[in-house]
Formats: structure tokens, sequence, C-alpha cells
């Protein structure tokens, strides 16, 4: 065996912020179902949370170059081929996430439309100034979160060397800090959450597939602009930081000048608990589903220290498990090449593997027995974990690509003969692992890295959440190395004139705006909604005065739109001109408040029709009582002769007459006259 | 009390303050501002910076500036100098694998960054290099030499005088194979010189460069070096290369001759691209595919001619219309004894200047005619204006480059400064290449993109 050595690059050790302040984790919590928690078992576990809320704003251009924002695109006109390589920091150290990205050797490729991008996105051409439109609009939005401004900006790189940007990082830039925003939704009462920073970045690209050595992206996201808020861990429950994460949203949004739709905004979800790390659920899409996700990642982590605790009982160390990462995983003792012991076994995807001429080794982990088959999350075991960090740090794609002896059986005494070879005894769990052998000398080093890891409790990761409500592995826990200043940009001075301004006609927060419309007579409800929607806007701007009109508005808005965008296909927003003159005759009670929607629908729906016609359709006139007078006289001689009962006759006659006379007539005052005039004996 | 190197960068006023509160460089700070509270260590300035700020990395990895007068007071927590190094591991010897040397010049490739400059400064140490492309060491034995620490645009003759010596040097010393690191706005030029300065190499000269630096993830630095590195070490190739990226995708280099290469475009990282011929050869993974046979061929036995001339008089003069000749009479003016006209179309200048081209043919000063088309052949029979060039002794240069034929000349000058015939001769003699016979058909491929069947084209090509 040939003792080839490989490059050793290693990382810096976590940092002491993402340490859960309480280092006591309750093992003998029992693990329960979401709904069968209360806020007081979190507080019990040290559930702590906090979020990254990412949200693209709504800008013409992108930040450094001058391609169009907000575009998506499948068409695909020519490829390009990238791989990563990790670089140091300006404090010399190498970033985890980036040192596993390298280890995954993948190629990198981006599939591009022509018409979304330039060479800039490919990374072959510098970056252009950035877009002053977006450095104000992030200042804004700083100052809605009631942040500390930083009097430069300072372009830095953040690595990412999964591919998602070209460059290898992505331009971002610290905008404000330190900020309290009042959290009056907790279920803990009236508390605040505290906003760590807020930085305006490029977004990246989206992926298209992962698959084995190889990643495709589409750039045409890349290099949107977005603002990233991240606060303090304040969120103290699962619901908390789903209503934590909307106020925020909400917060971005009322500036009016942040995206919205699929994709516009997405939040990474920090969780610990005691005696655990911070984890990143990356990228969780909606809010809705966070609570499970959280719950979910929280037990995980209490399963995880559960797992630690029993191995320090059985005094495994952190040594037993360590390896010399110049060389292959082979020169450990705690690894085998186990293709010929392998060979006996009838497993049949092992029996494949060596068919293929797969490298099959097993890897004995010290003091495991037992444990792999432990559970973590729902449907998921310990051994999950490892086969995770294998699939996507060694790229092993063939599943199943590896078993373990506590969860597998194996015919004719592989796993004795295994334990044999390896001088493993019961105590020992074995792993047996196969695919092409440089991804299988990965995966072993990786196998004993999460064993060792286990022994830390909870790893630094940032994990995927997946649909069922559990996460994934998807890559180490970057640190501040991955941070370093971009020589390709200049500092951007603050310019205190742009402060000025913003303080001048800082936007209303959500909480304000609700508090006037519940003032100007809408529910607590309609408020809510009405504050955080995107034609909250259009309401201000049709000015309606009196809280009638006001409900009323509110309502069209909220539910006539959506027919009609619905039949028209358009998401657009009408213009507020259009509208505006029905809330005024409302207002002025020249048309009454009934009228409300069908007119609206109307102005909606008849681009055509000057909207003074439309309202006058619906305005009361000095002959709407002797027209009404006629059509009372046509109804007593059209009533059918046969009667069901008042009510049905009445109803009839409502039908008839309030189409006509709707926006002008009480209906209460028509429903009294025809009750009179029809002989209704049933009091009214 | 501290001295002005504890204060990289930084000038009045913040210099004053950090003076006032001894927080100098690296210093773990709480700053008390008119716009809240900062926490963080104060990073050196950049010196391309303004002086009205302080630079702080916050914990977050962030760096960002406080302006001078917002700041109320700064308390010092703590000192915590960063010590920014590649890993330095050393570089393995292998007895089995050929002996490279690669010499420094300063340009991006195997470079890392000076936070304080902003520039980027050479890693070149065998192990800083190792630490940064461990793969070298599977391709050759490598010995680095730094020559020199300047950009692209500050290399001069005296340095292509002193990287031709090093190269003799190198092959008697017996080395298998030459890399130059060298920035990639004049490495063109370089490699020009150090064809006609090093005649006869029995061993690769590899140039090479990188257009993303090594600070950079998705840098080509590591390609190219590996596979410069290859040629050398076990390329058959004796001549000036220049080995950079094929395509814009992480595929494969290109060995492009010394002679008929030029840097095409600022910022791609293809942007090396053979003029009027097609490359030497492709090398993907260190696998070297020739493309064109008519190369001289590694021999050990082979003595190298190092001639390390330049006459710095020498110039290239772009012409455009309207040029007035008192361009032309100041250089001979100033005692320019070699001129290359960079002309329009098949090699013309206006007519006012030939009573400039005139003097200089009487005066004894050089003049030859290159084209600004970069590709195709000078041809002045074909109109009236260049016969009537012509007859002013202005001796056109076939295809021979307008940058490679500066080169040329100025090198001829330098080695034959009393012997004008002999300048001629060797200026109107094709040296590896800088004149071809013909231009093959695929020689120029200028694609126009949006033209559909260019676009299907890129669609299989780039993919």
């Amino acid at each position: 065996m040939s003792r080839k050595k490989k490059p050793i690059l290693t990382a810096s050790p976590p940092a002491p912020i993402d340490l859960n302040p309480r280092t006591d984790p309750p093992l003998d919590f029992p693990d329960r179902e979401l709904d069968a928690m209360r806020p007081a078992d979190y507080a019990e576990l040290g559930f702590l949370c906090g979020l990254e809320v990412h949200q693209q704003l709504l800008t013409e251009g992108k930040l450094f170059c001058r391609c169009r924002a907000g575009q998506r695109s499948s068409r695909v006109d020519m490829e390009v081929l990238r791989h990563m390589r990790p670089t140091l920091s300006e404090m010399g150290e190498y970033d985890g996430t980036a040192l596993m990205e390298f280890k995954t050797r993948k190629d990198v490729v981006y599939q591009i439309d022509r018409t979304t991008v330039c060479t800039y996105e490919i990374d072959d051409t510098p970056p252009f100034p950035i877009d002053s439109q977006s450095v104000r609009i992030a200042l804004e939005i700083s100052r809605l979160f009631g942040l500390n401004l930083v009097s430069e900006l300072h372009v830095m790189r953040k690595q990412y060397l999964d591919g998602s940007i070209p460059t290898g990082f992505q331009r971002t830039a610290l905008v404000g800090l330190g900020g309290v925003l009042p959290f009056q939704g907790s279920e803990l009462g009236e508390r605040e959450i505290r906003i760590r920073q807020l930085s305006i970045e490029e977004d990246s690209c989206r992926e298209v597939s992962d698959l084995g050595h190889r990643v495709v992206f589409r750039p045409d996201r890349l290099g949107t602009p977005l603002v990233e808020t991240v606060t303090e861990p304040d969120l103290l429950t699962p619901l908390d930081v789903a209503r934590g994460g909307r106020l925020i949203a909400d917060v971005a949004r009322a500036s009016g000048k942040v995206r919205r739709g699929s994709g516009a905004a997405r939040q990474d979800v920090n969780v610990s608990i005691a005696g655990s790390r911070r984890v990143e659920l990356k990228g969780v899409p909606h809010h809705r589903g966070l609570p499970l996700l959280v719950h979910n990642e929280a037990f995980r982590h209490l399963n995880l220290l559960r797992i630690r605790v029993e191995l320090l009982r059985r005094g495994v160390e952190p040594v037993a498990l360590a390896f010399d990462p110049a060389y292959s995983a082979l020169e450990s003792p705690l690894v085998l090449d186990a293709a010929s012991i392998a060979r006996t076994a009838s497993y049949r995807p092992v029996r494949a593997a060596i068919d293929r001429g797969d490298a099959v080794w097993a890897v004995r982990m010290i003091g495991f027995a037992g444990l792999l088959a432990h559970r973590t999350q729902t449907g998921r075991t310990f051994a999950h974990e490892i086969a995770e960090r294998v699939r996507v740090i060694a790229c092993l794609t063939t599943t199943p690509f590896l078993i373990n002896s506590d969860e597998h059986e194996l015919v004719g005494g592989t796993w004795s003969e295994l334990r044999k070879a390896l001088r493993a005894d019961g105590g020992d769990a074995i792993v047996l692992v196969w695919g092409p052998e440089a991804d299988v000398d990965t995966a072993a080093c990786e196998i004993l890295i999460r064993g060792a890891d286990a022994l830390v409790g909870v790893p630094s990761e940032t994990r995927q959440p997946h649909a069922d409500g559990t996460t994934g592995f998807e890559r180490i826990l970057p640190g501040p190395e991955r941070m370093y200043p971009d020589t390709d940009m200049p500092a951007i001075p603050v310019q205190d004139e742009w402060i000025e301004e913003i303080e001048v006609r800082l936007a209303e927060h959500p909480w304000e705006r609700e508090d006037r419309y519940v003032r100007m007579g809408l529910s607590a409800r309609a408020a809510r909604v009405l504050g955080g929607a995107r034609w909250a806007f259009l309401f201000d701007a049709m000015e309606p005065s009196t809280p009638a009109c006001a409900r009323r508005t509110a309502a069209a808005l909220e539910k006539r739109l959506v027919h009609w965008w619905r039949e028209s296909g358009t998401g657009e927003l009408p213009a507020a001109e259009r509208l505006a003159p029905l809330a005024r005759a409302v207002d002025e009670g020249r048309v009454r408040a009934e009228a409300f929607e069908r007119a609206f629908d109307r102005l909606l729906r008849e681009p055509d029709a000057t909207p003074a016609a439309i309202v006058s359709d619906f305005a009361a006139s000095d002959h709407d009582a002797a027209d009404f007078e006629r059509a009372v006289s046509e109804l007593e001689r059209d009533a059918p002769a046969a009667r069901h009962g008042d009510e049905a006759l009445l109803h009839w006659a409502m039908g008839r007459v309030m189409p006509v006379f709707l926006g002008r007539l009480d209906p209460a005052s028509v429903r009294a006259r025809l009750h009179d005039a029809l002989k209704c004996e049933e009091p009214v | 009390m501290s001295d002005a190197d504890d204060f990289p960068g930084y000038r009045e006023p913040t210099l004053s303050i950090l003076r006032r509160f001894d927080t100098p460089v690296w210093s773990d700070i709480r700053a008390h501002t008119t716009r809240g509270l900062f926490e963080g260590l104060i990073l050196p300035r950049a010196e391309t910076a303004d002086e009205a700020h302080i630079s702080l990395k916050l914990v977050s990895g962030y760096n960002v500036g406080l302006r001078h007068d917002t700041i109320e007071s700064i308390e010092k927590v703590g000192y915590r100098p960063a010590d920014y190094r590649v890993p330095e591991e050393e570089f393995p010897f292998d007895p089995d694998k050929p002996r490279v040397i690669l010499f420094g010049t300063g340009g991006t490739i195997a470079s890392r960054l000076d936070y304080r400059t902003g520039a980027v400064i050479p890693a070149f140490s065998p192990g800083e290099l190792y630490g940064s492309v461990p793969e070298l060491a599977d391709v050759c034995n490598l010995v680095t030499e730094k020559l020199f620490g300047v950009f692209s645009e500050n290399i001069d003759a005296g340095h292509w005088k002193i990287l031709a010596e090093r190269c003799g040097q190198a092959i008697e010393d017996g080395y298998q194979g030459i890399v130059i690191g060298h920035g990639t706005d004049t490495m063109h030029h370089t490699a020009a010189a150090l064809t006609y300065m090093v005649a006869d190499s029995p061993i690769p000269i590899v140039l090479v460069g990188s257009q993303r630096s090594s600070d950079r993830p998705s840098s080509d630095a590591a390609q190219s070096l590996i596979n410069a590195s290859s040629v050398a070490a076990h390329g058959d190739i004796a001549e000036v290369l220049v080995c950079m990226f094929g395509p814009t995708s992480e595929r494969y280099n290109l060995l492009h001759r010394g002679t008929r290469v030029r840097k095409m475009h600022s910022s791609f990282r293809s942007t090396f691209r053979t003029l009027g011929d097609v490359p030497l050869a492709m090398i993907e993974k260190g696998k070297i595919d020739p493309i064109k046979h008519d190369y001289v061929r590694r021999d050990p036995t082979r003595t190298p001619d190092v001639q390390p001339y330049f006459e710095d008089k020498t110039t290239l003069l772009y012409y455009y219309p309207n040029m007035q000749p008192d361009i032309l009479h100041a250089l001979i003016d100033n005692g320019y004894k070699g001129i290359i006209l960079a002309g329009t179309g098949l090699g013309h200048v206006n007519s006012i200047q030939f009573e400039a081209l005139e003097r200089a043919r009487d005066e004894g000063v050089q003049v030859y005619m290159t084209l600004q088309t970069l590709w195709g052949f000078v041809q002045m029979y074909v109109y009236e204006t260049g016969r009537e060039i012509l007859e002013r002794g202005v001796v056109p240069l076939a295809n021979m480059l307008p940058e490679v034929a500066y080169v040329k000349l100025g090198w001829a000058l330098g080695r034959w400064p009393n012997e004008p015939e002999k300048v001629r001769e060797f200026m109107t003699t094709p040296v590896h290449s800088d004149m071809t016979a013909g231009e093959p058909v695929e020689g120029y491929l200028v694609f126009q993109g949006g033209v559909p069947e260019v676009q299907d084209f890129l669609k299989t090509i780039w993919s």
C-alpha cells in the first residue's frame, strides 16, 4: 500500500459565539411532539433561536453589474465549468466549510442564459461600482430596524465554495448593527427582538442539480441585491420563531422596496439548546413550516447530547477515533479494505459494488455499539448523520453506500469476521462503506470525523430543511474566517445627506401602520392583514376617511383583487387614481357603502370606462325615489300568485330591485317599503 | 508610546485619535460613537482608502469604517496581531521526478493578498506554493527563485535581460524545465523577448500567469501552475511558451508560441490567444496534446545562446487618422534608432508622414511596418500609398505582431548596434514563427455571438 500523502489544510475551531450559554442539557426530558410542548418546556430545554432573514430588494439592476435584477430563466445557451479552492482569510486561517467543499472535489457547472447575465456573473469581469439605489434602500431598512449605521461600507468577500457563486465568494457589506425591535406578537407576552446586524449582499445562483461530483447552477438570480437581517438568539419557542420571522419580513416590507413572491425572502434559522451549539437551518422559504423544523432540530440536539453522554460514560475519547489526515484512511488501524471479507456476504448491494470494481472498506467505531441505531429525529438514527455527511462530502451517490453493524444483518458471519480483522470487540460498531476508491477514502475519514464529533455532541453544521420537518446535513458551519476584504471595491462612505433624506421620509413600522388602520376603523385582523399586504400602499393612496369606507376599501382590496388577478392573469396592482374616486364618493355619501365591491369590480374590469362614469352609476340622484316607487308598482303587478312565505317573496323582490338601486338607496328601507307593498304579514 | 509602524496606513485625523486612546492596529476595542457602540479589531488601513475612517473587523468577520468625527471614546480590551501566512510545508523531494525552477517576477500567479495595501504579493517559497497548490509535488521537484516583485506594467528591458541570464544559468545548472510566473499584461512582450534573448534553449521555458489572483477560490492560478509545471518538467517543446487558460471554463490550458501570442481581453481567463496561427498544444491535467508538430524538440545536448541586449531607443507607433508628422520628427530628434509602425489595413499611414519617413531613412532610423488589424499580412503593393511608403525605406514585416516586432527590433538594435544591415536581415528573417509563410484558414477565428450558428456552436462547445 503506497503511503500517498494528501494535502492537509486545517481549519480554526468554532467561535464561542456559537455556543449555547447554558451547558446543562436536560437529558431526561422526554421526546415529545410539537403540539405536546408548552413554552415552559422549551425554556427547560434551553431552546434558543435566531434568524437570518434574506430579502431581495426591489431594484432595477443587480448589485455589482448593470444586468436586470429579478430574472429567472431556464434557457441554456452555454455552460461554464469551474472548480473552487479554499483561500486564507486575512487573519491567516482557513474556514472549515471551505475545506469541506474542497474535499468534495466537485465540478461546478453554470448554465447560462445569455440574456440574463454578463461576464461579471461568470467571474470574467471585475465588479462595477455598487448599485447606489440598493445601498440607500439597505440604509433605509436598517433605520426601520433602529440599527446604528456604519459610516463607511466595506465590501467583503464571504467564501462560498459550494459553487453557488462563480467567484467563490459573495460580495457583502455591513450596513447597520445593534437594534431592538418590539415583539408584540410573542406568545411569551410583550418582548423585544435584538437585531444584531443588517448587511447588503448579492444573491447567489439557483441550484439545478447536485449529483456526485457534479453540481449545476443557474446564475440568473446571481447578483440580485438583498438584505440579510440577523437577529440575536431571542426567539425562545417554535411559534415565536415563525412570528419573529414574519415580523422581520414585515418591517423590511414596510419600506415598500423589497421583492415579494417565491424565493424573494428566505431565512436561515440558528438553533441550539442547553449544552449544544448553533446549527443553521438554511434557506427556509416560508414561515409556516418553521415551528416543526426548529422543534425537531431541538430534539435532534438533545439526542446527540444523549449519545455524547453515553460515549463519555463508556470512556470513549476523541483520540480513539483519530487518524492522520495526510495519508489514506487505510493507514489507520480503524479502517480496513474489506472487499475480500465482504465478498462472502450475500448482501446484494455490496456484491454489486464488488462486481463494479468499487472499493469496500470497513471502519471500526470504538465504543459506538448500539449508538448508531440511536434515534435522532423522527424516523432517523445516528447512522443517518454519518451517511448524510458521507453522501455530501464524499459524493457517494449510488444508494445504499454504507451499512452498519447496529442496524443491518449480514448473513454468513461477515460482521464477526470484520470485527476480528479490525480487532473490534462487542462494544464497537462497524460501518461498511463502498464506492469509487478515492470517494471511499474520503468517506472513511468523514465517518471517523463524525464519530469524533459525537463526543462534542452537536457539531456546528449548516443543515437543509426537508418537507417533513426533519433536517439533513448540508455543510460544516462557516465561521468568521470565511470573510475577507474585497480588494476590487473601494470603501464606500455613507453620506450624511443620504441619512438625513432617509430619516425625513422613513416609512412607518408595521405596528404603527396597523395602529393607524385600527384608528381608521378596521378590525385588528383586517389591520394586520392590510399592514402586511403589498396593496397597503394602494389603500393609503385611495385615502378613505370614514370608518365605513375604510372597512369597505380594505375588504375589497383583500378579497376582490385576487379574483381579478385570477381572471386577468396579471398580478399587478391597479392605479390608485382609478380607485380613489370611489372611496371619495363613499366618504362623501354620494355612493352608499354597500355598492363598494360592485363598483370596485367594475373599475377593475372596465378599463375603457372612466372612473367617474362607473361611480355615477351607483350614485344617488333626485329621481331615485320616483324610480323606486315605479319599480314597486311593477313588483306589485308581477308578484307571483303562489306564496311560499314572506321571506321567499321578499328575497325575490329584493333581487329584482336592489341591483338597480345599489349604492343609491338604503337596503333596509327598501326592504321595509317592499314589505308593506307586498303585504307581508311577518314583521320586517 | 507607540510609533508610526503601529498604525500602518493611518493618516490624520484618524492617526491622532488612535494615538490618543493608545489603540494601535490589531487592538481589540470598544468604540463609543455618535452612531452607537462598535466592538472589534482595528485593522491596518488600505493605503488607497481615505484618511477619515478607522477600519474595524467585527466579531462576525465583517469590516466596517468608523468616521473620525463620530468617535467619542475608545476602550482597548486586548491586542491580537494577525499571523497571515500561507501554511508552509516542506516541498517533498522525489528523486524520480524532473527538477524544475520557477522564477517569480511579481504577477498575480502564486500570490496572496496584502490586506493593508490591497495588493497581491507573491506567496513564493516552495513551501508556501506547496501549501496552496499541493498538486505541484505530483509533477516535479520544484525550486523557486524570486527575481523581482514588480507588476506586469513595470517590467522593462532590464528585467528581460536578467531573466534571460537566469534562464541561461538554470539550463547550465541542469534543470529540466523553467517556469516563469509573470503578470499577464505584458507576458507576451516578455515571451517574445526571451525568444530572441535565449536562442537554442534545450528545455521548455514556460511563462504562466493568472487572471484571478490565488486569493480567490475561483482562481485560475492553480490549474495554470500545474499545467505549466507539467510542460516544463515533461513537455517536449523546447521553446519559449505561454501556458494560459484555453476556454474560460476550468478545463485545459493552451500552449502558445512566445512570438504569436497576445493578451486579448482585460479580464477573461481565456485572454491569451495565438494570432494568425493555431496554438502549439493543449494541456489538460498535465497531459499534453500537440496541435502543431513543427516545434523545436527538447534536447539536453543543445547549448543555449544567451544574448541579453536591448536598445531602449526603439518604439512602437500606433497610427491613427490625422496623425501629424511632428511625432515622427520628434522621435528622430530624440535619437530613436528604430520605429515599428502599426499601420492601418494592409500597412498604411497617411501621406503627410512621407517627408518624415524620408528623413528617418536618410538619418539611419530603421522603420518597419506591422498591422493594427493584428491578423493578416502587410501587403504594401496593392495600393499606391503602400508603394510610396515602401519607397521611403519602410520595411514590411509580413504577419509579425506589432509588440513582437517592437521587441525583436529593440533586441536586434541592441545586439548589432553598428550593423544596420544585420539588423534588417534579422528583422526580415522568421524566428520561431514570428512571421509565417501563410496563415492557416482557422488562424483567424473571431466569432460573433448572437448569430444562430455561433450560438449553436457555443452550446455544444461550452458544455
